[in-house]
């Protein structure tokens, strides 16, 4: 049995424009201890997945279909309650510190604590405080910064304690989302480098969601890729770096420095994404593609698969 | 081009006032407004049909005190057989002119030390705010009041003139931040390239910018003017000559009618408060049509 | 430790502003137009107390002298004497302070605290009925004349209810009875206290209310509540233990920036109720031509509203970390 598998999702939200269509019949599977990246632009609904396993979609928001699978166990019909004892224990997410992820008026050591407490109440504050100061060690944190505050940390300081608060309960799976997009690309490496090993060391699956792909292939065993609110693309990060089937996919890569060079932003792909309200019924991505035929437009676009797990919705390949 | 195009303040105003059509509380506030506008209006009718409703020097021949609502004086008349009506509407005109004289008078200080502050920078700048500093600390109510003990009784220009040199420090902040900000834009540079004058370049270039802005914020900020002006009424302290809510209340508590006139009692102070509660609510209404976050956005992801 | 330092420097301003204070206060009771003479010395006193009074005061000397002169004064509580009281200012003022302090700190201290909690409820409840009802309630009793709405309190519940007493801090059978207690007396001046803190406490908890009010709505949007919910806390501990308390901030911050409109209110609730603080003795000292007196009261509630403003400083210092570390 899977980890975590996310079975035909679609997600959407109301708003006073009308019925958003974030995400459309994605799904994907998540074995124990593996990763998988999750990669699109900013509005493409990676993020919304994120929030939807966590089960922290806004008011407005809902998955309106399909399932989400715990260790067999749809959590998508939990009551509040359930959800709740899962969250963090089973499930834990890793914010973007620079976000503003720690509350500014309390100490680091004690939102940790909290985070442990909530989920053992039996649990002293001395006692949990200590395996925060455990936690700390495993990230690289001096101890005595324990009783800091937020704004005392510096920037790769404060992703670090959010990747220690997401340890805190031992969690099966994490959710990265957008990690280290605020960090200096140094801080970034050593970041990375630092999840990559927690992974290795507690046997976690990671689900690791950004818009840079180049993080993505280091990080990822299996890469997925999101566009409009659809998964275009998916499989082993080689198959998919190396030899992209879809054309966003494409898109996205060859603006991606090799060897040297600074990190550049993204070669602007002309034309806008589509409207999520009223979504085009053939290809999303076909206004924009370079490769667009007649029929794309008019026709949903079907799976095809490449061969060894690599798939793509695409009718070019 | 449409109208629209060829008058873009014109635009600007239609684009706020139909967001402003929306807010209740702009709405309520903008009604509650024009009836005391049209009491205010209304002020020289009575006078006009008979001078015995005059609110000053107004003598019904009939009533030497105290009468309650009656077909010939419908809010009643007070201790001096004046009527009270006559005396709410006059009220309302003065809360006008109080209200709005402060407003201008300190929206001209305001604009000026904020631009003086924010252009010249550094020693002027930190001097005009520290003084902005200490003057937004004193309680302008209590000010008046030692003044007016070194004055002698103060006529109701001087009043104004007054509570506005207390106002201005939040209307010269605002303008002082802009100032800051426009003083770096390109078009600024340029003039000065060209070899504007220091005083060309504030008035011809950052005045016509920062105004609007100015007279929005500040227009609703009036009530403190119309308040401090009542209290002092209130107090003693207020113009004799000029019949306002604050005197009104004054009279009937020191006369000790109090208890038993409510008729006279009651109006003034709640004209006071409503013409408060409607300038907060057209504030409110008029934030939220300048700060686009604090309208009710949609919900999106 | 950055405290300390914090607040000698606010305690520094607040003594320069003293200052000018007093040399504005100086400059206008000498300079105004009339006789500055007759301002200083009681014009009921005998010719020969008057000229004595006058050579203490330098008032025969030019005007930088009367400036040092005035400060030693100043320094060492000569502040003069009364013309309606006939007694040495510095003792009616000294001890009118604590009424006026007892008075202005409960008002505040009760308005802010109750504020911030219906704030807090009233944003949790947001668009439904007590939310309505909080926000109409704060916003109405916010704009109500304050001298009005002591008018009325007294009217319907003194006079139609009997319920309070009219007027004053003190009954005088309770104080002058030599077997009351501090008990006896404290609940004496607190049932006096009741219609006063009331006004006071009407007028000004519905500013802190709906400050709260919108600080709850925006701070709930904030990364961390997302975090804290992540974590797997309940809604009710999200919002107090960690909406609530950054929420509150600028409730303390706005406390700071209207403390000087609480002063005007404390004053004018003083005269209203005849309770006898420094507020009303200011009040009537101007009404009675009584210059010593006006001056003094003057300048005490100018030393009252500076350190007030540095205290509320201090508290927020305190409460918010980033400023304290």
């Amino acid at each position: 049995m899977a980890l975590l598998e996310v079975d035909n999702i679609s997600i959407g939200y109301h708003t006073q424009k009308g019925y958003l269509k974030a995400v459309e019949g994605v799904s994907f599977v998540l074995e124990k201890g593996q990763s998988l990246g999750l990669v699109g632009e900013s509005g493409c609904g990676k993020t919304t997945i994120g929030m939807a396993l966590m089960g922290l979609l806004p008011p407005n928001g809902s998955v309106r279909k399909g399932r989400i699978l715990l260790e067999g166990r749809n959590i998508l019909t939990m009551s509040d309650e359930e959800k709740r004892h899962i969250r963090w224990r089973e499930m834990a997410m890793i914010f973007q510190a620079a976000m503003n992820a720690l509350n500014p008026v309390q100490r680091v050591g004690d939102q940790i604590a909290e985070a442990i407490r909530v989920h053992n109440p039996s649990l002293e504050k001395g006692a949990a405080l200590s395996q925060v100061e455990g936690l700390f060690d495993l990230v690289g944190i001096p101890r005595e910064r324990l009783r800091d505050y937020p704004h005392q940390y510096s920037g790769g300081m404060k992703q670090r304690a959010v990747i220690a608060m997401a340890l805190a309960c031992h969690p099966k799976v994490i959710i990265a989302d957008e990690p280290t997009t605020a960090l200096d690309v140094i801080v970034q490496d050593q970041i990375l480098e630092e999840v990559r090993r927690l992974q290795r060391e507690f046997n976690i699956g990671i689900i690791f969601i950004s818009h840079d792909i180049s993080i993505v292939a280091d990080m990822c065993r299996d890469i997925g890729v999101m566009y409009a609110g659809q998964l275009v693309e998916m499989g082993p990060w080689r198959a998919v770096f190396e030899s992209p089937a879809h054309p966003y996919t494409k898109a996205l890569l060859s603006s991606f420095p090799t060897l040297t060079g600074e990190k550049s932003d993204l070669v602007p792909i002309p034309g806008e994404t589509p409207n999520l309200i009223n979504p085009p019924i053939g290809c999303r991505f076909c206004d924009r593609c370079p490769e667009a035929r007649t029929f794309c437009k008019a026709t949903p676009p079907q799976w095809v698969d490449m061969g060894s797990g690599h798939q793509v919705l695409c009718f070019r390949s | 081009m449409t109208v629209r195009e060829r008058f873009p303040l014109l635009n600007s105003f239609l684009d706020g006032w139909s967001i402003f059509k929306q807010s209740l509380l702009g709405r309520i506030g903008l009604v509650l407004l024009i009836m005391f506008a049209l009491m205010a209006v209304c002020s020289y009718i009575p006078p006009w049909i008979d001078p015995m409703y005059n609110p000053m020097t107004g003598v019904d021949p009939d009533i030497t005190c105290c009468t309650p609502p009656s077909m010939r004086h419908w809010l009643g008349t007070d201790f001096m057989g004046r009527d009270i009506l006559s005396q709410l509407l006059a009220g309302a005109r003065v809360a006008f002119m109080v209200g709005i004289s402060a407003a201008v008078m300190s929206i001209v200080l305001g604009v000026a030390i904020g631009m003086t502050a924010g252009y010249m920078g550094r020693l002027m700048d930190t001097l005009l705010m520290r003084l902005a500093d200490m003057i937004m600390v004193m309680p302008t109510l209590l000010v008046v009041l030692i003044l007016s003990s070194v004055f002698g009784q103060l006529n109701i220009w001087t009043i104004v003139l007054i509570i506005a040199l207390f106002r201005w420090p939040g209307v010269s902040r605002i303008i002082r931040g802009q100032t800051l900000s426009l003083k770096q834009r390109p078009f600024i540079e340029a003039a000065k390239v060209a070899g504007a004058s220091h005083s060309r370049i504030i008035f011809q270039h950052i005045m016509p910018n920062v105004l609007p802005l100015a007279f929005l914020f500040m227009t609703f900020r009036v009530t403190s003017a119309i308040i401090t002006e009542a209290a002092l009424a209130f107090l003693g302290f207020g113009d004799p000559g000029t019949v306002s809510w604050g005197m009104m209340l004054q009279w009937v508590w020191k006369t000790g009618h109090m208890f038993k006139a409510p008729y006279w009692l009651l109006p003034p102070g709640m004209c006071i408060s409503l013409i408060t509660l409607s300038f907060y609510m057209l504030g409110r209404a008029m934030d939220e049509v300048l700060d686009p976050r604090l309208r009710k956005e949609d919900q999106t992801d | 430790m950055e405290l300390r330092k914090y607040i000698g420097r606010r305690l520094v301003q607040i003594v320069i502003i003293f200052f000018i204070i007093l040399t504005v206060l100086f400059l206008l009771f000498r300079l105004a137009p009339g006789d500055p003479v007759s301002r200083m010395v009681d014009p009921d006193m005998t010719p020969e107390d008057a000229q004595r009074l006058m050579v203490e005061l330098g008032l025969d000397k030019p005007l930088g002298i009367q400036y040092l002169v005035y400060l030693k004064n100043f320094f060492t509580g000569h502040f003069g004497y009364s013309f309606h009281y006939g007694e040495p200012v510095v003792n009616i003022i000294w001890s009118r302070l604590p009424n006026t302090i007892l008075l202005f700190t409960t008002s505040i201290i009760l308005s802010a605290l109750v504020g911030v909690f219906l704030g807090k409820i009233a944003s949790w409840h947001k668009g439904k009925k007590t939310d309505s009802i909080l926000t109409i309630g704060a916003l109405v009793t916010h704009t109500v004349f304050l001298p009005w709405l002591a008018l009325i309190l007294i009217w319907v519940f003194s006079y139609k209810f009997n319920w309070f007493p009219i007027t004053g801090m003190i009954s005088e059978d309770v104080w002058l009875d030599p077997d009351s207690g501090l008990m006896a007396k404290s609940l004496d001046v607190m049932y006096h206290m009741v219609l006063p803190l009331s006004t006071l406490f009407l007028i000004h908890f519905g500013a802190y209310l709906l400050i709260m009010r919108s600080s709850m709505l925006e701070t709930l949007k904030e990364d961390y509540i997302l975090t804290a919910r992540a974590k797997g806390l309940e809604e009710k501990a999200i919002r107090d233990r960690h909406a609530a308390p950054n929420a509150a901030l600028p409730v303390v911050t706005s406390v700071g920036l209207s403390l000087a409109f609480s002063i005007n209110g404390g004053a004018l609730t003083e005269t209203v109720f005849t309770w006898p603080g420094i507020g009303r003795e200011l009040v009537s000292a101007v009404s009675q031509n009584d210059y010593p007196l006006a001056q003094a009261s003057f300048l005490l509630i100018a030393a009252v509203v500076l350190v007030s403003n540095v205290v509320v400083d201090v508290l927020y210092a305190y409460l918010d970390p980033r400023i304290r570390y």
